[in-house]
């Protein structure tokens, strides 16, 4: 499986880092997580807001997907929801901007490890995969309507 | 405030407030540790001058569940500027659990010049003190290896806790009411972490670590945490008490109020805690109690 050509790179950029590199890496997206909320008055194609029993905050997933069948995410993160999850939010919604809403249900979990490295992936960091799941989530019911409707 | 409010405590110098740390950030004799369960939190900015301690990384071993030996609390020690002599002064994430974590592990080594910061991380940010990302840049010492780590005095095995239960002495279960009564399976706002079975270990009473905290993250008063251990519970000075949660964090979080504040004589933190206990083939448990 090949990913999305925009989380492929921040893979292959990632993943040989030393892990303070690593670490500085995602610093730098877990505070840019913020450009990716949704602004004021932007609609959405899809919504889904809601605050899991496994999860420490409210997360709202907002989903947009052109005529040409190109998603585009938004995520809005409560505040205490951790930096690791912040990070992953980033390269998400970076990563996957553009692809199709089949490719996008299609990415396996295992580019986690290699970006983040396997020290922080770990007990207590378990949400670092829920951001991806809440995507492929709304992926998943965008795609479902559009057949619906078609 | 805080001066009155500590000083009703049977351990004073245990607990400092933040505004004792931020008066002493230039003092040399002192070592701020930070210690969290946001692995990245302390890179996102942290007390000037203070070091990160990963629960994980520094101070589990790498290949026995298990904590550190003398050599890596030495190396540890030594790498972060800490001697013999040091006032090491822990701070954290979520009201302190990691950080009474790290304070206990210390404790297994003897290090007893230590303290907590009341109200954590979250305290000292919401009262607007300075911050920064600066890893301090420090000359390693040469800490004494310690002659043992004492796992006998503050710490239960899972052989400990049998026999504990098995003499009917006072065991506290201090994670949610959910999971003491086996109805559900993680931790309230958090993923399974692999347990296989919901419920508590017969005979242990649940009082949740959160009832020994403020919404703002500070220990109660000595006042209301007698009320909670000493009149709700039933404990007193002289009582055997074991404590667990999940993993033994939560738990180091009620050993410290037990030890330090309330001044308990024998309190044992059983880090095997849930996650052994609720798997080990043979274990009796109990639910819905």
């Amino acid at each position: 499986m090949s990913y999305p050509a925009p989380l492929q790179e921040i893979i292959e950029l990632s993943e040989h880092l030393p892990d303070p590199e690593k670490r500085e890496v995602l610093i730098s997206y877990a505070e840019s997580a913020a450009q990716y909320e949704p602004t004021e008055g932007e609609t959405f194609d899809l919504e889904d807001i809601r605050k899991d029993e496994e999860c420490t905050d409210t997360v709202g997933i907002f989903l947009n997907v052109d005529d040409q069948g190109r998603a585009s995410y938004k995520v809005e993160l409560g505040a205490k929801v951790q930096t690791l999850t912040r990070a992953m939010t980033s390269i998400l919604c970076r990563g996957l901007e553009g692809a199709t809403l089949e490719e996008i249900l299609q990415v396996p979990a295992d580019f986690v490890p290699r970006i983040v490295g396997a020290e922080l992936v770990r007990l207590r960091s378990q949400t670092v995969y829920y951001v991806l799941t809440r995507i492929k989530g709304a992926a998943k019911v965008q795609l479902n309507r559009l057949r619906a409707a078609s | 405030m805080s001066d009155d409010k500590f000083s009703a405590y049977a351990n004073p110098d245990a607990l400092v407030s933040t505004q004792w740390v931020e008066d002493h950030l230039k003092d040399d004799s002192i070592r701020i540790v930070e210690s969290n369960e946001d692995l990245l939190l302390y890179d996102t900015g942290h007390v000037p001058g203070a070091v990160h301690i990963d629960w994980r990384r520094d101070l589990n071993d790498q290949t026995v569940r298990d904590y550190v030996g003398t050599a890596g609390f030495k190396e540890l020690c030594s790498r972060n500027g800490i001697t013999p002599e040091t006032t090491v002064v822990f701070y954290g994430d979520k009201s302190n659990w990691w950080s009474c974590y790290a304070f206990w592990v210390f404790q297994l080594f003897g290090h007893t010049n230590a303290k907590v910061m009341d109200g954590g991380r979250d305290l000292w940010v919401s009262e607007g003190r300075p911050t920064d990302k600066i890893v301090p840049d420090l000359a390693a010492t040469d800490y004494p290896e310690p002659a043992s780590r004492d796992d006998i005095g503050i710490r239960a095995f899972h052989a400990d806790t049998m026999a504990h239960l098995k003499a009917g002495l006072p065991m506290v279960d201090v994670r949610s009411p959910g999971e003491y009564k086996g109805e559900v399976t993680h931790m309230p706002e958090y993923p399974q972490e692999g347990v296989l079975r919901g419920g508590h270990i017969p005979g242990a009473k649940s009082c949740p670590w959160s009832t020994a905290a403020n919404d703002d993250g500070t220990f109660k008063t000595a006042d209301e945490l007698r009320a909670i251990y000493t009149e709700g519970l039933g404990l007193g000075n002289a009582d055997n008490i074991v404590a667990y949660c999940r993993i033994g964090e939560r738990s180091s979080h009620t050993w410290f109020v037990l030890k330090y504040l309330l001044g308990y004589k024998t309190v044992r933190n059983y880090d095997g805690s849930w996650v052994e206990w609720g798997n080990m083939v043979g274990n009796p448990i109990e639910k819905d109690c």
